[in-house]
């Protein structure tokens, strides 16, 4: 019994969510998204302008997103206690978890790559740049997987002590489902279900964000739990 | 709700099903509250497109779905009834009929959206129907989710007798299909009805 590497990979997950955040937000200034609607040189100048932030802001951002992997490790090992053999969902929450993260990393690179070279023809950094944003917010399946399969993990959970509450399970399969309105920003260029509207980016990333912190404090409890249950080696 | 009205005077509140679910079914009224508050606020800064827009929708398929959903849910009621009174067939059989009542509203959903295609109103014709197809596509993945909640209720209601544990899965599975009930028909009158 390992506590304190449990602890870390909890940890890890605050780390990304701050990491990420001061990339995307206070950094590479991505928040709130450019319009959908805007023009290839409004556009084009926004990474002229702001290169070096993007350039920083991106590689902060890549860089937390590892930090999701042994995150979703601890959520896996506390999903094991409440599965049993064989531990299905676990190994389902694993790979998506996994998935997730390079969807994460995925954007950064193409969002450096406009950045590379700010000079280039202005289409060619629009056309970057939507790759971007449709790479980060449309893949929702991972995360929709992801989070039924902790849901059902939780509500399964026979043993006596419940490793986390019921409506924590509830609550992670209805953050799945928040993420799949993004999946039809394709067909909008305004609106709230454009990618810099309500339904696909604003509530997606409040949702997200406390998806994590939920996770972290039930992760933290469920590890202490564990190691006063665990039987002293 | 079908679950209080038959608790004796002066015994306490009882909150259908478990907690948890409650987390889940606020949740996701909290999100259809803002989508409503949101095409509301748009209609009434474009009031003459969503009128137009709205005509040419075919009342006949949002009444004939109205009814669907609200038999279905009377269904569900019924079966809980039944549960209640340990009559596990009767109650599995509420259930189906449930059940058929939401795959009937899943189907006049296809016909309507094709009538609606082939007339050439698409997610991207204006305003009106990109809140249209997002609003009833969102619904109807709740509706297609229900009637798997309303399957494995019909699974859980062959246990005889009936334990606790089994009410509280009842109540709170059948508490999500109201809840799915209850926004159809806001969403009936907002896109179908309102002037």
């Amino acid at each position: 019994m390992n506590t304190r590497n449990q602890l870390l990979c909890a940890w890890s997950g605050f780390g990304f969510a701050l990491l990420f955040m001061t990339g995307f937000w206070l950094i590479a200034g991505f928040v709130p998204p450019p319009s959908p609607d805007a023009s290839a040189t409004d556009i084009a100048a926004l990474y002229q302008q702001h290169t070096w932030q993007i350039r920083l802001g991106q590689f902060l951002m890549m860089g937390s997103s590892g930090l999701i992997l042994p995150f979703v490790a601890a959520i896996s090992i506390q999903m094991r206690r409440m599965e049993g053999s064989p531990p299905i969902l676990t190994y389902t929450q694993l790979a998506s978890g996994a998935v997730g993260a390079v969807f994460l990393i995925l954007p950064c690179l193409i969002w450096t790559t406009a950045a590379y070279r700010p000079e280039r023809s202005p289409e060619l950094i629009q056309l970057l740049n939507d790759l971007g944003w449709i790479v980060l917010l449309m893949p929702f399946t991972s995360f929709v997987v992801q989070n039924f399969a902790i849901g059902l993990a939780v509500l399964g959970d026979q043993g006596e002590l419940q490793v986390f509450p019921r409506w924590v399970g509830f609550f992670s399969m209805w953050v799945g489902v928040m993420f799949i309105p993004g999946g039809l920003l394709t067909f909008f260029k305004h609106g709230p279900f454009a990618w810099n509207g309500l339904f696909a980016f604003w509530i997606p990333l409040l949702v997200f964000f406390c998806w994590y912190l939920v996770m972290f404090v039930f992760l933290r409890q469920g590890i202490l739990a564990q190691a006063r249950t665990a039987p002293a080696t | 709700m079908a679950v209080a009205e038959d608790a004796p005077p002066g015994v306490r509140p009882h909150l259908p099903g478990e907690a948890g679910i409650w987390v889940f079914i606020l949740g996701d009224m909290l999100i259809f509250a803002s989508l409503f508050i949101v095409f509301v606020y748009y209609r009434g800064q474009d009031v003459a497109l969503y009128a137009d827009a709205q005509r040419t929708l075919n009342q006949h398929y949002g009444a004939l779905n109205t009814f669907l959903m609200l038999t279905s849910s009377w269904c569900v009621a019924l079966a809980l009834n039944a549960a209640r009174a340990q009559r596990n067939y009767s109650s599995r059989r509420f259930f189906m009929l449930g059940m058929l009542c939401g795959v009937g509203f899943v189907g006049v959903k296809f016909f309507e959206y094709r009538e609606k295609i082939r007339a050439g109103f698409t997610l991207t014709t204006n305003d009106f129907y990109m809140y249209y197809y997002m609003l009833t596509g969102l619904h109807l993945m709740h509706v297609l989710l229900g009637l798997g909640v309303l399957a494995y209720l019909r699974q859980v209601a062959h246990a005889a007798p009936l334990s606790v544990q089994n009410f509280t899965a009842l109540e709170s599975g059948a508490s999500f299909w109201h809840m799915v009930d209850m926004l159809w028909i806001v969403l009936f009158a907002l896109l179908y009805l309102l002037r």
